[in-house]
């Protein structure tokens, strides 16, 4: 619209005291982005069916007598029944407690390593959009490189020699998957770079970490959160890969990604081996980008940034 | 013009150099090929392995940097990618199976982008019809469902329509039929085996040029210019298709080359599934067999098919930006 | 080329029939407030060859009005009554219907250049698109013609230049595309939406001529929109003042001026700064602000802000009524005002009434600048920049500022006042001669504590309010920053910051706000007040006004002369209102191409400019008075600043000098080859200027 649109801000509220005037900001703030996610009727479907998950993935085990590494040499290969709610595999382990500890594996993998990369990208991203000039291009050199390289050739090496140890492969995800993260928040910061506010903290005197720490991160906000959503369900993707190629979590170990595999050669003859697995994968990653559209339409509804685009 | 595009060449030449070199260094510090031995009875001593090795440049007892150098001269004067812990020459390996994989990633990219495009600019233009609403939400299921499963439902329906429709030209295993004779024959049997798999790559990675595409064009339907083409005369479906679509396309081509390396991801687990003898799952045969020379070949494959996915989206760009012509 | 032809006349009202007539348009948009009622029923008739001007202030829905009649809103838009161009109605036809009419019968020029024309195609494929949608014509027909626009509008080369991007342009003569465009099938009425907003004062005299022209050749009515009354008296034959989305007085541009009639005309035109005051005539702001458009009170929405209103006006809003001798006026007392009884401005003009701030006496030098220089790499390549030229920004610019006093930089974008600006504040060795502030050499500032105590010496005050201030931080938060950043404690930050509310004259209450609940004007007192904190001894300002809307405007700048006087602050401000710096300024620089061509006492440039571009600045700058505006002799230039790129070996003003032009052989050898040394005007020693020629 041209600039007669009426972007006058009504919020002009009668003298109070001090302290009302700033709960009623601050809530009226709050107050208003769960109205605007409220409406978001598809987000809303996100966040219970995550709950349901975490519930599912914290106390689903307290349902069943039967641990994931239990064989119970009397039922192999059985469909689901009264005793095995999710049927039981080659070797006699209880479906169902695998389908727990594997969701549990996989959302602890999955969370932790959005969080890790978001801090990442973040101070990479607005470092180098911050500092600019050589320190700028390199790091852009470096994340171009990165993201031209197959990194998941790269990922397959490492992981192949150190995995075993879930906590290993948290490390490794968030090293080579901070990248295109960093680009968006890079490509974001440059325009923040420039802002008023920004040079006029400079012209007082501010330091460069307060800046970026006070000024660029926090006007941020929306698109990291965004991300951090986002960046589960690319987790959680690109470990089921990593663990159906063998190269992620291992035996006796269990995540989603090592149940896709073992099920996926029995799918015709034993579909239920493949099926839970494959619907909580798709529960997780979809609940989670519905949060994360939710979210972007509810924070920053002008945002187009952060928008889906190569996270496989 | 030429020159530009050159130019692009260029810098991809080399940023397949330098990748396939670091992979060569980190192939070499993470695949151990005496493991392969340690299992083998009776049991060799340490030297015994290193000298069954030696001959193929992978003896741990040289220092690292010459082994390097020996295996980038061979490669730079021979073409010669070395040989396997077992001595298997990587060339002979490589030479047929890069054919297959190129074909399926080349070809799955291409039709990934028409038709991820092609449903952009569609659903941009109707915003909030029912046909944006519903390709949107199947998008966004086909995002989130895991390259395995998604290859495995593939193969279900396969299967399904073979035996339900009658359907015999839909193979969901191998990349060709044994016993077939003669070129003709031989070329339909393997563009029909890359029926499925192509399929199944085109679903996973179209979704992310419909997503971007659309909100690229939503985003330029609202510039300044758009209006300015409807003041002097078009329709709003006119101005879109004529102004607004073209300079929405720019970064679009762009970025066709960052989504290869992710199209040659999904290879590999297609090809695992579908039992194709392709670079993916030659890759992870590498990997387990400590391949160092093998593993380090295909990563430079992969790198090129990057560089030539770039180097298309650096010509497309040139048709779409005439900008780009004039500087 | 000089032109001093004066504008012409208004064109006096005939009988003729209206080529375009409005009837109780109506523009609505859903919101997240409710519904905002941008237009409420704007009737009006536009006669050929006439000139409507819709004058008024963001958010008064002059806009939205051109939108509505070229029939461009967003969907979501609501559009009620008529729109009637040669007798057909375009409200209510569909896309394909009204593109027939577009283009065709109606042009439009748009506010910003820069982005209204596509980047992917050439000039000329742009203006030949345009021709052949409405007429059949061949490609090569097609981009004759387009030629010859290009040459109408005043592009040099047409020929050559139809083949260039919008990109090679610079953004006067992409305002002149855009004109191009608007008159290439002769509409027969044209809509101009802001169209210099955008450009500089010079440029902006030059559009205005090309759209004039444009005018006369295709006999087109038009409907300009503009916020500048100096344009309005110009080029207007009738004016239109709208405000809360309504006409509140629609007359001749004579009867206007002469007796503003709605209240809000009348202290609009007393809260406008013009060059053109002999002596300092005090400004007297309107007070409050604009009101929103959602959920509008019943009455007059002037009402609240009004010096002059009744009850009744607060009851129920007045409709547009027919004034003896004069036009229509919204306003319940507009006869009483017409007839001279009530004057319109009521007591507020003598409450607001400050004393013009005197030349104050000469203080300590708080700023010195010598010899300054600043260049910029003019680099090629994406991934190896090569260096190609070297952008010369700031050129040897030396003043003195003392405590107590304003010095104006002024000049069009591109004359590195800006750049100044920031070098100075910087504080850092410049790359050529020497900034002193308070009698320190900043060169020789290394230590990070002696820094920062010439840090706090030193402040800005940016264009934008809402830009400068962080939206993520409440407004107690903005003004402890650079209490912090120099190490206050908490107690005194929380003191300093109740004082620095009172001193700029807001409530307490705000502090706990965000900048996104604060109207403009409350915003760029923060930022003021921000500048303030650390009780700097010079305050930078970059453009402190442009970014306000005109009744504001005059608030800000009694604050600002008070603050002076109060504090004995020295003032460097930049602005390209001159009209504004004639008001603050003490003594002015005239910059251009990274040079000051002129400087002296602000009342010695305003009454005897010497140099030729300092002339044809100020007689670019229109004047709010109809009768003065289009009598007095214009100087307009021709082109547009050069790229600072490549810097004549002479004069830098010598392309588009007009004595250059009326000069002799030898004159001209000088004037390209010899860069002209500063001289001291006879008795004035304080004034000088660069020029061989004067």
């Amino acid at each position: 619209m041209t600039t007669d649109a009426p972007a006058r801000p009504t919020a002009e509220q009668t003298p109070e005291a001090a302290a009302t005037a700033r709960k009623y900001s601050n809530l009226g703030l709050g107050r208003l982005y769960l109205r605007r996610f409220q409406r978001n009727r598809l987000g809303v479907v996100g966040v219970v069916i995550f709950v349901l998950l975490v519930l599912f993935a914290a106390f689903g085990g307290r349902f069943t007598s039967y641990a994931y590494t239990d064989a119970d040499f009397t039922a192999l290969t059985q469909p689901p029944s009264s005793l095995h709610w999710f049927g039981t595999n080659q070797g006699g382990n209880d479906i169902y407690a695998c389908a727990v500890h594997g969701l549990q594996r996989s959302l602890v993998i999955a969370v932790s390593v959005s969080a890790l990369t978001i801090v990442l990208a973040a101070i990479i991203g607005t470092g180098a959009a911050y500092f600019g000039g050589r320190v700028e291009r390199v790091t852009l050199a470096v994340i171009h490189f990165l993201l031209i390289v197959p990194s998941f050739l790269i990922l397959a090496l490492v992981s192949h020699r150190l995995a075993g140890d879930w906590r290993v492969l948290i490390i490794v995800l968030t090293v080579f998957g901070w990248m295109s993260t960093a680009r968006v928040i890079w490509s974001v910061s440059t325009s923040l770079r420039e802002r008023d506010y920004v040079k006029a903290a400079e012209f007082m005197g501010v330091g460069p970490l307060r800046i970026i720490f006070r000024h660029i991160i926090p006007n941020l906000g929306s698109l990291l959160i965004v991300n951090l959503t986002l960046g589960v369900v690319a987790t959680v993707l690109s470990e089921t890969a990593l663990s159906f190629l063998g190269f992620g979590v291992q035996t006796p170990d269990v995540s989603l990604g090592t149940m896709l595999a073992d099920g996926a050669s029995t799918v015709t003859s034993a579909p239920w081996l493949f099926a839970f697995p494959a619907g909580l994968v798709v529960l997780l990653t979809v609940s989670m980008t519905f949060i994360g559209d939710g979210l972007r339409d509810a924070l920053d509804p002008t945002s187009v940034t952060g928008s889906a685009g190569g996270r496989r | 013009m030429v020159r530009y595009v050159t130019r692009k060449a260029l810098g991809w030449l080399s940023m397949i150099v330098v990748a396939t070199n670091a992979t060569y260094f980190l192939a070499s510090w993470f695949l151990d090929p005496r493991s392969n031995f340690k299992e083998l009875r009776p049991v060799r001593s340490e030297a015994q392995i290193d000298r069954a090795l030696a001959p193929y440049n992978l003896d741990p007892g040289v220092p690292l940097v010459h082994r390097w150098w020996d295996w980038l001269t061979s490669v730079a004067l021979r073409f010669d990618w070395g040989k396997s812990p077992t001595g298997v020459s990587v060339n002979g390996e490589v030479g047929y199976r890069a054919l297959v994989s190129a074909e399926l990633v080349v070809i799955a990219t291409v039709l990934s982008v028409v038709l991820g495009v092609a449903l952009g600019v569609y659903t941009a233009a109707r915003q909030y019809g029912w046909a944006d609403r519903v390709s949107q939400a199947v998008s966004i299921v086909v995002f989130n469902i895991p390259a395995s499963v998604a290859a495995l439902a593939v193969v279900f329906v396969a299967i399904w329509l073979n035996q339900h429709a009658g359907l015999h030209f839909l193979y969901v295993a191998g990349e060709n039929s044994p016993g077939v004779e003669g070129l003709l024959p031989t070329i339909g049997d393997r563009l029909l085996h890359l029926i499925l798999p192509t399929l199944t790559l085109t679903l996973m990675g179209y979704v992310g040029y419909h997503l971007t595409q659309r909100s690229l064009l939503l985003d330029t339907l609202h510039a300044d210019f758009v209006r300015t083409a409807q003041a002097t005369g078009l329709t709003r479906s006119q101005a879109i298709r004529r102004h607004a679509l073209r300079a929405a396309l720019i970064p679009t081509a762009a970025s066709v080359a960052f989504s290869v390396p992710a199209v040659f991801t999904g290879a590999v687990i297609t090809e695992t599934i579908f039992g194709w003898n392709g670079m993916g799952r030659y890759f992870i045969q590498t990997i387990s067999k400590n391949d160092v020379h093998g593993a380090v070949a295909t990563a430079a494959f992969a790198a090129a098919l990057t560089a030539i996915g770039a180097i298309l989206a650096d010509i497309a760009t040139v048709f779409l930006d005439p900008r780009v012509r004039v500087s | 080329m000089t032109l001093t032809i004066p504008l012409p006349a208004p064109v006096p009202p005939t009988d003729a029939v209206p080529v375009l007539s409005v009837r109780d348009l109506r523009i609505s948009f859903p919101s997240e407030a409710g519904t905002v009622a941008a237009v409420r029923g704007v009737s009006f008739d536009l006669l050929p060859g006439r000139t409507l001007c819709i004058v008024g202030e963001s958010g008064s829905g002059k806009s939205a009005t051109a939108m509505g009649i070229m029939g461009l809103l967003p969907p979501t838009a609501d559009l009620r009554g008529k729109v009637l161009l040669g007798g057909q109605d375009l409200i209510g036809l569909d896309d394909r219907a009204l593109s027939k009419i577009r283009g065709n019968s109606i042009g439009m020029v748009f506010q910003d250049p820069l982005s209204a024309l596509t980047p992917i195609f050439s000039v000329g494929r742009l203006l030949s698109d345009a021709l052949r949608v409405h007429q059949d014509l061949t490609k090569r027909a097609a981009w004759e013609q387009a030629v010859q626009l290009l040459d109408l509008v005043g592009i040099p080369d047409p020929r050559g230049r139809a083949a260039a991007f919008p990109h090679e342009f610079s953004g006067g003569m992409r305002q002149r595309v855009v004109i191009a465009m608007a008159i290439a099938n002769r509409p027969s009425v044209l809509v101009a939406d802001e169209p210099t907003t955008a450009l500089d004062v010079t440029v902006q005299a030059q559009i205005l001529d090309v759209l004039r022209l444009a005018q006369q050749e295709t006999g087109a009515g038009l409907v300009l929109i503009t916020h500048d009354l100096g344009v309005v008296a110009g080029h207007a034959d009738d004016v239109a003042v709208m405000y809360a989305g309504r006409f509140v007085e629609h007359a001749g541009v004579e009867e206007l001026f002469r007796r503003p009639t709605m209240p809000y005309t009348a202290r609009l035109l007393a809260a406008v700064p013009t060059v053109d005051s002999g002596a300092r005539r005090p400004l007297v702001p309107i007070g409050g602000e604009p009101p929103a458009l959602a959920g509008l009170p019943d009455g007059c929405p002037f009402a609240p802000r009004c010096a002059v209103a009744l009850d009744a006006c607060r009851s129920d809003e007045p409709e547009l009524r027919h004034v003896t001798g004069h036009g229509h006026v919204a306003c319940l007392r507009a006869a009483e005002i017409a007839d001279g009884s009530l004057d319109p401005t009521g007591d507020a003009a003598c409450v607001g009434r400050p004393t013009p701030s005197r030349r104050a006496e000469a203080g300590e030098v708080v700023l010195r600048v010598e010899d300054l220089v600043k260049t910029f790499p003019v680099t090629k390549g994406a991934l190896l920049k090569r260096r190609i030229g070297t952008l010369h920004a700031v050129n040897r610019v030396g003043f003195e500022l003392r405590a107590g006093e304003t010095l104006g930089l002024v000049g069009e974008s591109g004359s590195g006042k800006t750049t100044t600006l920031l070098e100075i504040l910087r504080l850092r060795r410049p790359e050529g001669g020497r900034i002193e502030i308070s009698g320190t050499d900043v060169a020789t500032v290394a230590s990070g504590a002696r820094a920062r105590e010439l840090r706090q010496d030193v402040q800005i005050v940016m264009q934008d309010p809402l830009g400068a201030l962080d939206p993520r931080m409440p407004v107690f938060h903005l003004l402890a920053e650079p209490l912090r950043a120099i190490g206050r404690d908490r107690e005194s930050i929380r003191a300093r910051v109740h004082e620095l509310l009172t001193l700029v004259g807001l409530d307490d209450s705000v502090a706990d706000r965000f900048p996104a609940a604060l109207s403009g004007g409350q915003r760029q007192r923060i930022g003021i007040a921000r500048a303030l904190a650390t009780e700097p001894k010079l305050l930078a300002l970059d453009e402190p006004l442009s970014a306000l809307d005109v009744s504001v405007q005059a608030g800000v700048i009694n604050l600002l002369a008070r603050l002076k006087r109060e504090l004995g602050l020295a003032y460097l401000v930049v602005a390209h209102d001159l009209a504004v710096i004639r008001y603050i300024s003490d003594r002015i620089a005239v910059m251009y191409l990274g040079h000051i061509v002129e400087t002296g006492d602000t009342e010695a440039i305003f009454s005897d400019p010497k140099h030729p571009y300092t002339r044809a600045l100020l007689s670019a700058i229109p004047i709010p008075d109809p009768e003065r505006e289009r009598t007095r002799e214009r100087v307009v230039l021709e082109g547009e600043q050069p790229n600072a790129a490549r810097m004549p070996a002479g004069c830098v003003f010598v392309d588009r000098c007009p004595l250059y032009r009326l000069a002799d052989e030898e004159l001209r050898h000088r004037c390209r080859t010899e860069p002209p040394v500063p001289t001291s005007v006879a008795g004035h020693p304080g004034h000088r200027y660069a020029c061989h020629g004067v």
